[in-house]
């Protein structure tokens, strides 16, 4: 075998100030023109690993690190990064803050000026990157007014201008929806197989994983495995441990005992006909009746839209004549592509934003008439980042401040602390600083802040954005728990398998508009029309729509299936 | 939520040469300095706001209307205060005072609103590309214009953060001064924080894309000083050489002024 491209033998790293280990005694070789995807739980030292091999660490980042990184025959530790950037491109996760130039084309210029490349040479570049991602006719567009996705691909141009042989990529589609997710994919799969380029990732959803010649899972900072990624991928249950969620497909073969695992879609549906099982349309019949049912209301809806239109003042038309009711006791999943308005949406609602033309009412009252402070009563929003709302020294008076606002008597401050907490998993955490705590922990802080006011809708804002699998879980379990003792939820995600095992009802907006609405069955069945906003439903319910039945998660396809 | 000063538009302004624009807003400043009566000041404030005009970027002083106007007020009592006459007019106020400290106060405004006509009409690179060929390091432009740049973005997550808060029940706009002061603790600490973690990964990405690797380094963006830039130049020149011989036959000071 040739030698490795990427050589990383017995690598140990210690952040500085820190007494937890993150990288305990990896040893990794990555071959040219492969695509190795890295996956874990949160903290599992992911991030640390890649920003490793551009030699971010130890250069940029600082701490004791023992071993070493060959890139190319080069150690990092006796390298730069700005001498690494030649051969090593990096994208990182947050696409806001690696983007600086006010044009499309002078960011992608910015990289090869720092290598004094000649300018005729920077300008073939330009223009032979943007067209290969797609973004040719934005050139003198400001980077700030692109869509996520098209963020991302500008990232991504940007740093094949550099013409690396290694690129890494951390987390590079967190934050985007489905369709953009794909397109950053097939633009980095198609640049293999022209350029032979080494492929590097850190993911955490595991239907882009299928994308990989292997996968390294990675837990505690230590390696536990690596293999091709048709057999890691198979390995339902230690992914499971590890954190990382495992693909509906196979879970659900596993779960039914079956011998052979099979991964994709047509896989799937090849592996289902071989079997002989069939659906009980009965059952199916009666889930689906009962959902039906559920969704019938008679009373009031607690929150009303009517003909809702919000212009911001730059003169964008975020929302164009939304029509929306939401009842009490549900839990109504808002999605659709970045930039579809969403959010600007759920804003709306607890009277963060007054329409600009048309009306909301929360229960029956309008929010324009009551104002944020009051409507804020009734209806609690956890913002995306809890970072943008964390100031206290302590979790307790970080949960407590919205409660002292509102100048509740300090006694009934300390049990609705006490009973928040306690909702989120975090009692005993009282005297914590919330800053030391992880970044779920730290959603876990927000959400009880929201909780303490008391009210009977709570909005969640991207609320498993930059959770791993575990965590992700646990937040959803957390909110529907809520909703069981009476909350009424109201989330906007990217997630899809969020939206099918936990929201009841779904809109899909799409410009402004609601472009579909409905229970999460009837929406993630229409598959062609969800297209068109960017989203598509998890793997696993394709599959089941191709069966005809649209199931929305294993065990609940498990309990219709006849063995015959 | 972003807000950026340079405006998209193609103006006679806009045209100029990043060198002609950045020397002529320290012409202005030069200038500007050089007079305590407002009458000698009032011409050179008529140019800026005539470069104002032709850039079309009256928009970016109406954007920071409340700042000028609360300059304007506190800049007048001030000087005042702090100058005297011999000419009294109503309580602590004279008449050469007066004069001083609208002079004063234009002075002020002016600076601003010529620098809002070379950020209006400059992109970021080229202001650096102009200071870096008019001598200074390529790091110190660099740094110059990342400030600049981090002036949109600290006022994206001020919005948002206040948004949080204020749906947490924070209510900004009632209460005396001081407890004003102190509910703009829950802004400010989240504001910190995440301007420090974004800079990091600005840092991080501005390395990883190999800023500094060589001493040498390309510019893509082309700068070429046309017949335009010097008729601008030249006649700023001219300009500013007259205030000069105007300052050194001891024209535009106030006769009778102590100044504390």
């Amino acid at each position: 075998m040739s030698d490795p491209t990427v050589s990383i033998k017995n690598l140990k790293f210690r952040y500085r100030g820190e007494k937890k280990i993150a990288l305990d005694d990896i040893s990794l070789d990555i071959n040219k023109g492969e695509f190795m995807v890295i996956m874990g739980a949160s903290e599992a030292g992911k991030s640390t690993l890649s920003t490793c091999i551009n030699g971010l660490i130890p250069h940029y980042t600082r701490g004791a690190i023992k071993g070493e990184v060959i890139v190319q025959g080069v150690n990092t530790q006796e390298s730069s990064v700005p001498q690494l950037a030649e051969n090593v491109g990096i994208v990182f996760q947050d696409f806001e803050a690696q983007l600086f130039s006010t044009n499309v084309e002078l960011e992608v210029a910015f990289g090869p000026e720092n290598f004094a490349i000649p300018r005729e040479e920077i300008g073939l570049r330009i223009e032979e990157n943007l067209k290969y991602v797609g973004l040719e006719d934005f050139r003198d567009r400001p980077p700030f007014t692109l869509s996520g996705g098209q963020k991302q691909k500008l990232a991504i141009a940007s740093v094949l201008a550099m013409k690396p042989t290694i690129l890494v990529m951390d987390e590079p589609t967190t934050d985007l929806d489905p369709i953009s997710k794909q397109g950053v994919f097939d633009i980095t799969n198609q640049l293999r197989q022209r350029d032979d380029i080494t492929l590097i990732a850190v993911e955490h959803e595991t239907e882009e994983a299928l994308y990989a010649d292997r996968i390294a899972l990675i837990q505690d900072g230590k390696l536990v495995r690596v293999g091709p990624m048709e057999e890691i991928l198979r390995e339902v249950d230690l992914l499971e441990k590890l954190g990382v969620m495992p693909l509906g497909i196979p879970k659900f073969y596993k779960m039914m005992g079956h011998p052979e695992l099979p991964l994709t879609t047509d896989e799937g549906l090849k592996a289902f006909a071989e079997t002989g099982w069939k659906v009980d349309e009965s059952k199916y019949a009666q889930i689906v009746a009962k959902e039906k049912q559920a969704a019938q209301h008679d009373e009031q809806p607690l929150l009303q839209c009517r003909n809702v239109e919000h212009v911001y003042p730059n003169g964008v038309k975020a929302l164009n004549g939304i029509d929306l009711d939401i009842y009490e006791g549900e839990i109504v999943a808002i999605v659709g592509q970045n930039g579809s308005g969403k959010t600007t949406l759920a804003k709306h609602l607890n009277a963060l934003l007054i329409p600009t033309n048309g009306e909301v009412k929360v229960n029956g009252l309008d929010t324009e008439e009551q104002g944020v402070f009051k409507i804020g009563q009734k209806v609690g929003y956890v913002f995306q980042n809890p970072d943008h709302q964390i100031f206290s020294e302590l979790v307790y008076d970080e949960v407590a401040f919205g409660p002292r606002l509102r100048e509740i008597p300090e006694e009934e401050v300390d049990q609705r602390v006490k009973e928040a907490l306690e909702a989120v998993g975090l009692t005993g955490f009282e005297e914590e600083d919330p800053f030391s705590l992880t970044k779920s922990g730290r959603q876990r802080v927000a959400v009880a802040s929201v909780l303490a006011v008391k009210p009977d809708v709570l909005i969640l804002d991207e609320p498993t954005t930059g959770l791993d699998y575990k965590e992700q879980r646990s937040m959803m379990d957390m909110v529907r728990r809520l909703n069981e003792q009476g909350s009424t939820i109201i989330f906007v995600t990217h997630h899809m398998w969020v939206v099918a095992e936990y929201a009841h009802k779904v809109f899909v907006i799409k410009d402004g508009q609601i472009l579909l609405d409905g229970t999460t069955r009837d929406v993630f069945a229409q598959e062609e029309t969800l297209k068109d906003s960017f989203l598509r439903p998890p793997h696993f319910v394709q599959f089941n729509n191709q069966l005809g039945k649209t199931f929305l998660y294993p065990e609940e396809m498990i309990s219709c299936i006849n063995r015959s | 939520m972003n807000i950026d000063f340079y405006l998209d538009i193609d103006t006679p302004i806009h045209r100029l040469d990043g060198r002609t624009k950045i020397l002529l807003f320290l012409f202005s400043f030069l200038a500007l300095v050089l007079f305590e009566d407002p009458r000698f000041i009032l011409p050179i404030a008529l140019l800026i706001l005539l470069q104002n005009f032709l850039a079309r970027a009256w928009i970016n002083i109406w954007r920071i209307r409340i700042l000028l106007t609360i300059l304007t007020i506190t800049s007048v009592i001030m000087w005042n205060v702090f100058a005297s006459g011999e000419t009294h007019l109503f309580w602590f106020v004279d008449l050469e005072s007066m004069l001083y400290s609208f002079a004063r106060t234009m002075l002020i405004l002016f600076m601003i609103i010529s620098g809002m006509n070379l950020l209006s009409t400059t992109r970021n690179e080229e202001l650096v590309l102009g200071m870096i060929k008019l001598g200074l390091p390529y790091r110190v432009g660099f740094a110059i214009s990342t400030a600049l740049r981090m002036v949109p973005t600290i006022s994206g997550s001020i919005y948002t953060i206040s948004q949080a808060q204020r749906s947490r029940g924070l209510d900004l706009e009632s209460g005396s001064i001081l407890e004003r002061i102190r509910k703009y603790i829950p802004l400010l600490i989240p504001v910190f924080i995440s301007t420090i973690r974004g800079t990091n990964v600005f840092g991080m990405a501005l390395e990883s894309k190999g800023f500094g690797a060589r001493e040498d380094r390309t510019f893509y963006l082309k700068m070429e000083i046309a017949r335009r830039d010097f008729i601008t130049l030249g006649f700023s020149l001219v300009v500013y050489i007259l205030c000069l011989y105007l300052n050194f036959q001891d024209y535009g000071d106030i006769a009778g002024l102590t100044k504390f």
